[in-house]
């Protein structure tokens, strides 16, 4: 009985927000604190109100049971392979959108345009500005050479980035060579895989190891962070932009990106939070908070991200990366990665 | 009998999604790293069952039955490691014991060393490091289970023991707190078998990790499923073995007093010893983590995220009391109930309840969600649970039910079978007699078992996190945000208070601690 009251303010309240205004349901793999400035920001202009759900896994399957009662509109996902498994259960909504159409390229959505991607981080090798010099590596490949036994830190392969990187691996070398590559890297590691991208700077900068991948957003994470050790970590390493040769495939890069859940009640609104995401000011803010690189040909990358360099990227419909998922963790696995 | 099935329904979910064939993958797992996976988990689980026995058993016994200044203090203060969540501990260990951090570097600076080459030091992000953090932080449950155990012990058998010059501890103390013990490190069993946050920052391949590899990197939630269900089995086979073992014996006392042990006064320096002993697990469990998560506070003090943090605490607050309730009123009539009930089937499905424990946080609530998805259509839409408070504190209760029930269950061990029967033969009820004659005498069991229910829903994360309703945070939740990206600067004052609202309870029974441990009954 003692929920009795609880139950009709909850139900009061949920009616009376249904009323007074649009609202928009997400179901966000992006940290709150990340996401909070875009939705603040889409609320102002659009006057939409937006909720939140934010978890790293077991969303796809809340919204799969949810079924047609599901309150979600808009997904949100901070790697390709999640955008994939939702769309691989069938939970999006193919959205027809002159805007996303122009502000994002083909290879980077869906081809049914169930999913699109909004942000882009490329995977990029760091190493010790003292021990390696430069021009020694410039592709992924070279992290495999013998010269460098006991050099190399690693994140645990089975993490969606490297698993991903292990896939566009797949796909330009083949199964085979991939997995040789994978072998020999794994056979250099300095010590057993752990910690995230801002350990692997860490381990350089502490002379555990001198070569190692990262996303490149961490590594702006580490030059502006409040703590002053980590800014020293960011100073001790290089950025190499892999595979740049004028015959090389460019860098690989990974998404950030959304869609329309099926059963959206809010379709609407659903596709105008990922418009707004998609136009010029939403894309530079991925720069500014967490320094990504925009998906829209259109807007310019930030200052600061041109100063770390310029880079080709990978031209991988990115779809491709997560169809070879399940082979590349396969190939992890067998490795020990 | 319909609550128990409720609670059973996201198990059985779960189990029906592992109804799945996926061979081709198995047959790679077993080849590669299943091997690894199953050897870690066995190495985990060995090592932290033994520390937190040995931990807690010894601590136990150290206060019951010795008495030492400061003994006020410490026995209270043994608890609080329970309030750590382990993988906080597990963040805060490694920045403070890795290469950088400042054990290391000021081995470094007394010994001239200059790389890692030069000296040894135990690798913090290892198998050992998670028997260690986790043993230190788990052993209360040991500590609380046995502590209770040993002040009900009657004091007629220890003299018997000493009469025929027996050890005391062996022959009498550890064999009658059995079920307290066993009960104990059943929790522990569970919480090691179902660990992510720990396992994952340290890297360690255990079956836990393998399952989310599994369900996230090859997109099979069924193989995920089949995982869990066997360490599932592995823990329900474990103890319906611990049970045959010891159903031949009874725990009751039949003697007219269940007199309390008086305890010995220890000379001082053996009192320095006992207190230097129990400090141990106290400072390493609690004290040390603390002070550098508020080292860590201080580092990033901002008054915007000391507000952001209010309304957070409230709804963790809130949410914690409410489920407690619900757990421990269900968890008494239960075990109530199947311990005077006939019917075997319906004991079976109490006890494979409270087997909820057993199981992954996360997997837990994928069984969660199906088993709402499946109420939801059966019912025609009337019953819309999915993204409800609702739901998440019917998701607690299907994991924390255990906590309470085998506290109850091992409570109702030690009362004599007698009392039931004059109550029945004065013409009681069973539930009248529930009521008058078991609450009254297992309280201390329900209050422990209160106290940790209630701390454990605060540390809880994966679940609340899949089940919450938008923009609905609790301290873990609001935690995990900064410190799933290694922020631990930022995750520090969120986690801070997740160990001081763990503490609240601690804390409020601490001024009855002794009369609550030392019950007369």
């Amino acid at each position: 009985m003692k929920f009795y009251p609880l139950s009709i303010i909850t139900f009061l309240f949920l009616s009376f927000t249904t009323v007074l205004g649009a609202e928009v349901n997400i179901y966000s793999h992006r940290q709150p604190f990340l996401i909070n400035p875009f939705l603040e920001k889409f609320t102002q202009e659009t006057g939409i109100k937006t909720n939140v759900v934010y978890a790293t896994k077991g969303l796809a399957q809340r919204l799969k049971a949810e079924g047609k009662n599901s309150p979600a509109d808009v997904i949100l996902t901070v790697d390709i392979g999640r955008l994939y498994i939702y769309d691989d259960l069938d939970l999006l909504a193919s959205v027809n959108s002159d805007i996303l159409d122009r502000n994002i390229p083909q290879n980077l959505k869906s081809p049914e345009n169930k999913w699109f991607a909004l942000s882009k981080r490329s995977r990029i090798i760091v190493t010790s500005k003292e021990r390696v010099k430069e021009g020694q590596i410039t592709k992924i490949e070279d992290l495999a050479g013998d010269q460098w036994k006991g050099k190399v830190c690693s994140r645990p392969g089975s993490h969606v980035y490297n698993r991903a990187l292990m896939a566009s691996l797949i796909l330009s070398l083949g199964e085979k060579a991939a997995e040789d590559w994978a072998k020999r890297f794994v056979g250099n590691l300095a010590r057993r895989p752990q910690g995230n991208d801002r350990a692997q700077v860490k381990a350089i900068f502490e002379g555990q190891c001198d070569i190692s991948i990262i996303n490149n957003y961490y590594f702006g994470k580490l030059k502006y962070s409040d703590d002053p050790s980590q800014r020293e970590w960011a100073k001790s390493v290089r950025l190499i932009f892999p595979n740049q040769g004028a015959e090389d495939r460019g860098s690989h890069v990974n998404i950030s990106g959304g869609g329309v859940a099926k059963y959206s009640k809010n379709k609407k609104e659903a596709v105008a939070l990922l418009e707004f995401l998609s136009k010029e000011g939403s894309q530079k803010m991925y720069g500014e908070i967490n320094f990504e690189y925009p998906v829209n040909p259109n807007v310019e990358t930030t200052e600061e991200l041109k100063s770390w360099g310029s880079f080709k990227s990978d031209r991988l419909p990115i779809i491709s990366i997560a169809e070879k998922a399940y082979e590349a963790q396969k190939i992890i696995d067998k490795v020990g990665w | 009998m319909f609550l128990s099935i409720l609670l059973i329904g996201p198990i059985f979910s779960l189990i029906l999604t592992a109804f799945e064939s996926n061979q081709e993958l198995w047959g790679h797992l077993v080849n590669t790293v299943l091997p690894i996976y199953v050897l870690n988990t066995l190495l985990l689980f060995i090592g932290v069952l033994t520390l937190s026995a040995c931990l807690g058993i010894s601590t136990a016994w150290l206060v019951t039955y010795y008495s030492f200044t400061g003994k006020k203090v410490i026995e209270w203060a043994l608890i609080l490691p329970l309030a750590c969540p382990a993988y906080i501990i597990a963040y805060v260990y490694t920045d403070f014991l890795e290469y950088a951090g400042p054990v290391q570097g000021l081995i470094r600076r007394i010994f001239g060393f200059n790389s890692a080459a030069d000296y040894y030091f135990p690798e913090i992000r290892s198998i050992f490091g998670a028997i260690f953090v986790m043993g230190f932080v788990l052993y209360p449950y040991v500590y609380i289970l046995a502590r209770t155990g040993f002040n009900n012990s009657p004091r007629s058998l220890y003299e018997t023991a000493r009469l025929y010059g027996r050890n005391k501890f062996l022959a009498v103390g550890l064999p009658l707190c059995r079920p307290y013990i066993v009960a104990g490190l059943a929790l522990v069993a569970m919480e090691v078998l179902s660990d992510f946050g720990t396992v994952e920052y340290f890297s360690v391949q255990t079956l836990t990790l393998g399952m989310f590899n599994v369900w996230i990197g090859m997109n099979s939630i069924s193989a995920a499923s089949q995982i869990a269900i066997v360490t599932f089995v592995f823990i329900i086979i474990l103890l319906v073995l611990e049970g045959k073992a010891r159903s031949s014996q009874k725990y009751n006392d039949t003697s007219k007093r269940l007199n309390n042990v008086s305890p010995k006064e220890l000379n001082s320096k053996k009192a320095l010893f006992a207190i230097c002993f129990c400090l141990v697990p106290i400072s390493v469990g609690f004290i040390v983590p603390v002070i550098i998560l508020i080292n860590n506070v201080f580092k990033g003090l901002k008054l915007d995220s000391f507000l952001a943090i209010f309304p957070v605490l409230l709804n963790t607050i809130f949410i914690g009391i409410t489920a407690t309730l619900i757990i421990i009123l269900l968890a008494f009539f239960s075990a109530s109930n199947s311990y005077f009930s006939k019917n075997r089937a319906l004991v079976t499905i109490y006890n494979i309840a409270a087997t909820g424990y057993a199981l992954p946080g996360t997997m837990l609530a994928i069984g969660v969600v199906i088993f709402f998805g499946f109420l939801d259509n059966f019912t025609g839409n009337l019953v819309f649970l999915g993204g409800t408070i609702y739901g998440v504190i019917f998701a607690l209760t299907v994991r924390f039910y255990a906590i309470p029930y085998g506290g109850v269950i091992s409570g109702y061990s030690r009362i004599p079978s007698t009392l039931f029967d004059a109550s029945k033969s004065l013409g009681y009820s069973t539930m009248s007699t529930s009521y008058k004659i078991t609450l009254p005498l297992i309280r201390t069991s329900i209050i422990a078992a209160a106290i940790l229910t209630f701390v454990d829903i605060v540390k809880e994360l994966p679940m609340t996190l899949i089940l919450r309703p938008f923009n609905f945070e609790t301290l873990a939740t609001y935690t995990y945000q900064f410190a799933h990206d290694e922020l631990m600067i930022e995750a520090s004052l969120p986690a801070f208070f997740i160990i001081c609202t763990g503490l609240i309870p601690i804390l409020l029974v601490q001024s009855h601690l002794n009369s609550f441990f030392y019950s007369k009954n």
